[in-house]
């Protein structure tokens, strides 16, 4: 291994326009020089991970050709293999693990066996049919687009790269050049370079491909090696348009592409981008997939391979990292393997923070708990754990449905105070509240109200006593939402009081969330609710309205000096110009108010509130009236 | 026009009610320097219209032409500039408004409006009063802050400007202003002075009254005299001539929150709460003055209620009705009290019938 050709296709940014205009396929013999090509082109897009450290490495350790270029062949994302480069020295270098410790092999994968077994076949089968067929005229493969899914940092390119190198196939990838930025812009129009869309390079990219499938092997001359041609980052697409091209594009290439093509799309967790992207992603697969391409999905890599790698990398760069941490650094990391690396490189490089934490109190099961139960006040988990987020609706559907465990939960172990029978409540099947909140990023207010229009329908018929203690929660937290209002408003006084007002905010998202969750001890049996938004918005804003047309007419309509306040307005005049406007036209004022109060009560949300009943009550004024 | 604006006394003198007091106020401002002035008593009772004709009394009929401005006001608070509309009635001799009616930046109303309006004294002329006249509506409802930057302002400006500050209970007003200002409490009328306004209404209109029509008017008006008159021209469009024993509708709104009542006594669940919530939420539409809705429900609930619960439904309304001003969101603190009350209604439904 570790032999494998890596060609490179460099469609560069647009300080150098004139190679991206001309992107083509370019090997080189020399591996020093291609291992810097290729760092170069790919450093932008992660830099995150290697930055400027990895160049160094590259530099510094220039004279171990062999021994770096074996790392460098398989440069993807995956980092489950680890290859022995003497631990100590490699110590202080600056290279992150993740750059590493990149699988090689297929050994050293961490994605499950069957599902690398499956692609590997996938391969194998589309190569021989490659170079063995493909010289017969007329024959045609009809299948060659393999689309891999999954999350990040699962290991999809490191599997492709591991794939490849056992294979003995050359891979050819493309790689999204960086965006381009305006100044960039401005200074390459003034040298005349025209600007080409990154969506452009791709098509043209693609276009190339599917012309000249022969093109590299001509070239390079090692004819006999196959080429496996890997989409590993599809060009960001905003708007409709251009999502049709990249469409059309990726959809004619799965039929007409004739080298076996890998697409690894990354599935972004759905709640994290707002916009529908995901949709598109879906559909994109979709089209994908209607165009003769199959379909592999990878699944979030599991929590005991994390380990086994993570433990494997501490026996190499000899740190003393206790199991439960690992365990702990598995768990938080969600599947996502790219991510426990880099904690674990994190956690090693401050020992510091690691002796702080009291782990060794701590019972190996009583840690595990705590993690389980009450994750908030692990401050240190917290520190490596990767954020889930959650969507609001998600998290209100949590709060409202009131999950619970059946029989009382053994975890609470010493910190169980006694309680009235009517006060204890069963175990949560959730995080503390608070967490879930922060997962969903809810404003307190916009919680308050969701839980106010919907816990209703979640309580059961027989239990008033339980609507009344949420309902008393709720105006709880609503007193705690208005403080700033009572207090001094001044804006100097505003800017000081902000953490005592984001603490408001925060108690007062937790006593709605946590009195809906105590008080809601008899839930209704579980079935179909929709979550609807709060109606009170609705009636806010044409109360507002109507509030507005009574001041308008408060004047007019009274035509006298005197103003009348709101409240007499609306509870004495108004009605009472309805009853005498009606009948009696006499005065021309008044019964244009009463015309244009009548209009926009009715256009406003008078109906939509309560349909039945206001009809009847409009009904029964007008039958009382006319009797007379 | 409306009886009640039609048949307001226009001076001191042609007061059918508090004529005691508009004697004394007539005294005092033709006699001296006029000193700021608070009114206070229930609604309907008289203070407006007393208002009105002392500034008649000081300035004459220039007091009664009116307009009505909607300004928009720019206030500088130190670190951002904030737009404030407020609606305003204002006479070359006087300006009248509420500042409540700008919610919790009642502060900056008081503040800048009325030292802008303090500051430009009208020339002292020959036989005019060389001060204006701010009259400031709900009192009562201005934060503490607000009320605090007002007493500054009436001290600082008392030269030029007199504030005639109106509200319906002085209890909310700060020592601090209330000391500052000749307190005129306005009693509610009495039955038998609001049957002789009534009278002389009808006699006026020409109506015929038959006997006790107008007492019994005056027995549901609650001894608001604004009230009182409005039921009595709402009677006169429904019916006429009057009968004795014509029924004398409540306002609509009131209708609506008993009907709420009878649905909060019929059944007490959660989904009735839904149904009384959307009623709820159709009064608060209409601007009913969530205060004035829980009040009214309470007395609706206390009507047909059981001797023994009635303390404890009182506790928590004033328990409720406290949290309503602290809070923001009516809504969520009716609904609160109407859910206390079904647990406590269905609690002694059970108790007492199994």
């Amino acid at each position: 291994m570790g032999k494998g050709h890596v060609v490179i296709v460099s469609s560069s940014d647009d300080e150098d326009g004139a190679r991206s205009r001309s992107a083509k396929w370019c090997s080189s013999k020399s591996k020093s020089l291609q291992s810097v090509s290729h760092r170069n082109s790919r450093s932008s897009k992660r830099a995150r991970l290697s930055g400027s450290g990895s160049r160094l490495f590259t530099e510094s350790r220039g004279g171990e050709e062999v021994s770096f270029d074996a790392l460098y062949d398989d440069f993807h994302e995956g980092l489950q293999g680890f290859t022995v480069v003497s631990g100590a020295e490699n110590r202080n270098t600056n290279k992150l693990w993740v750059d590493k410790y990149r699988p090689l092999s297929l050994s050293e994968l961490s994605v499950h066996r069957k599902k690398v077994e499956v692609v590997k076949m996938w391969l194998e089968e589309r190569l021989r049919y490659y170079t063995t067929v493909r010289r017969m005229p007329g024959d045609k493969v009809c299948n060659c687009v393999l689309l891999i899914t999954g999350q990040a940092g699962i290991g999809k390119s490191a599997t492709i790269h591991a794939i490849a190198a056992h294979l003995g196939a050359r891979l050819c990838e493309w790689n999204t050049p960086t965006p381009t930025l305006w100044q960039e812009y401005m200074h390459n129009v003034n040298s005349g370079v025209r600007y080409m869309s990154k969506l452009d390079e791709f098509e043209s990219f693609v276009e190339r491909v599917r012309k000249y499938p022969l093109l590299p092997l001509s070239l390079t001359g090692a004819s006999e090696k196959p080429v496996i041609l890997l989409i590993d980052d599809l060009p960001l697409m905003n708007g409709r348009v251009a999502y049709k091209r990249l469409c059309n594009c990726l959809f004619v290439l799965a039929r007409s592409t004739q080298i076996p093509t890998v697409i690894l799309i990354t599935e972004y967790a759905k709640v994290e981008s707002g916009d529908n992207t995901t949709l598109d992603w879906e559909e994109l697969q979709s089209s994908l997939e209607s165009a003769g391409a199959s379909k592999i999905t990878f699944n979030p890599v599991t929590v005991n391979s994390i380990k086994k790698i993570l433990s494997r990398i501490c026996k190499e760069e000899q740190c003393n990292v206790t199991v439960e941490q690992i365990d702990q650094i598995a768990r938080s990391s969600g599947g996502d393997i790219r991510h426990a690396i880099t904690s674990l490189q994190y956690f090693c490089l401050r020992p510091g923070l690691m002796h702080s934490f009291p782990l060794s109190t701590l019972s190996t099961s009583h840690s595990k708990e705590k993690l389980e139960f009450g994750p908030l006040d692990d401050g240190f988990s917290l520190l490596r754990g990767r954020d889930e987020t959650l969507s609001l609706f998600h998290a209100l559907g949590k709060f409202l449905h009131n999950k619970r465990e059946a029989v009382e939960g053994t975890g609470f172990g010493q910190d169980h105070f006694l309680l009235k029978e009517k006060l204890v409540r069963l175990p949560w099947k959730m995080d503390a509240p608070e967490k879930v909140l922060s997962q969903a990023h809810g404003k307190a207010r916009l919680i308050a109200d969701f839980l106010h229009e919907n816990v209703l329908d979640f309580i059961s018929d027989e239990a008033v006593e339980d609507a009344w203690a949420v309902a008393s929660y709720l105006s709880d937290a609503d007193c705690l939402l208005s403080t700033h209002l009572s207090g001094a408003t001044s804006p100097q006084v505003i800017t000081s009081k902000y953490e005592l007002e984001n603490i408001a905010q925060l108690a007062a998202a937790s006593v709605a969330v946590r009195g809906v969750l105590f008080g809601n001890s008899h839930p209704s049996p579980s079935r179909w609710h929709s979550i609807r938004s709060p109606k009170l918005w609705q009636v806010e804003q044409s109360s507002k309205r109507n509030k507005t047309l009574f001041a308008r007419n408060r004047f007019e309509a009274c035509s006298s000096l005197n103003s009348y306040t709101m409240s007499v307005t609306a509870t004495e005049l108004t009605p009472a110009l309805k009853w005498v406007g009606l009948k009696a036209s006499e005065g021309q004022v008044t019964q244009e108010f009463f015309m244009s109060s009548k209009m926009e009560i009715d256009g406003s949300d008078w109906e939509s509130s309560d349909d039945l009943d206001t009809e009847a009550m409009g009904e029964d004024d007008n039958d009382e009236i006319e009797e007379w | 026009m409306l009886w009640v604006d039609k048949y307001r006394p226009k001076s001191l003198d042609k007061m059918l009610v508090h004529e005691e007091v508009a004697k004394n106020l007539k005294k005092l401002v033709t006699e001296q320097d006029c000193p700021h002035l608070l009114f206070y008593g229930p609604s309907g009772s008289g203070k407006k219209t007393l208002i009105m004709a002392v500034l008649r009394q000081m300035f004459g009929a220039g007091a009664e032409k009116v307009k009505l401005e909607n300004k928009t006001w720019k206030i500088n608070a130190g670190s951002r500039t904030i737009d404030l509309e407020l609606t305003m009635l204002s006479s070359t001799h006087h300006v009248e408004l509420n500042p409540s009616d700008a919610g919790f930046q009642d502060r900056y109303i008081v503040q800048e409006i009325i030292k802008e309006m303090a500051k430009n004294r009208p020339i002292d002329t020959k036989g005019k009063k060389g001060y204006k006249v701010l009259v400031l509506n709900e009192v009562d409802k201005l934060s503490r802050e607000a009320q605090h930057s007002l007493r500054r302002t009436m001290e600082k400006y008392s030269a030029s400007c007199r504030l005639i500050l109106c509200c319906n209970s002085s209890s909310k007003v700060t020592e601090a202003v209330r000391s500052r200002c000749l307190n005129v409490r306005i009693n509610a009328p009495k039955e038998d002075e609001i049957i002789s306004v009534l009278e002389f209404i009808g006699k006026k209109e020409g109506l015929q009254l038959p006997p006790g029509f107008a007492a019994r008017i005056a027995a549901q008006s609650n001894r608001s005299l604004r009230r009182a008159i409005l039921s009595f021209e709402t009677c006169r469009v429904q019916q006429y001539p009057f009968t004795n024993n014509q029924v004398i509708l409540p306002m609509d709104w009131e209708q609506y929150i008993s009907e709420i009542a009878s649905d909060i006594m019929q059944e007490q669940s959660p989904k009735r709460l839904f149904l009384v919530r959307g009623k709820l939420y159709e009064l608060l539409i209409n601007c009913i003055p969530p205060v004035i809705i829980l009040k009214r429900l309470l007395s609706e609930l206390l009507k047909k209620l059981d001797a023994e619960l009635k303390h404890e439904v009182c506790h928590w309304a004033a328990y409720y009705e406290h949290r309503m001003r602290l809070g923001q969101k009516a809504i969520f603190h009716i609904e609160a009290f109407v859910a206390k009350f079904m647990s406590i209604y269905k609690a002694f439904l059970i108790a007492t019938f199994g």
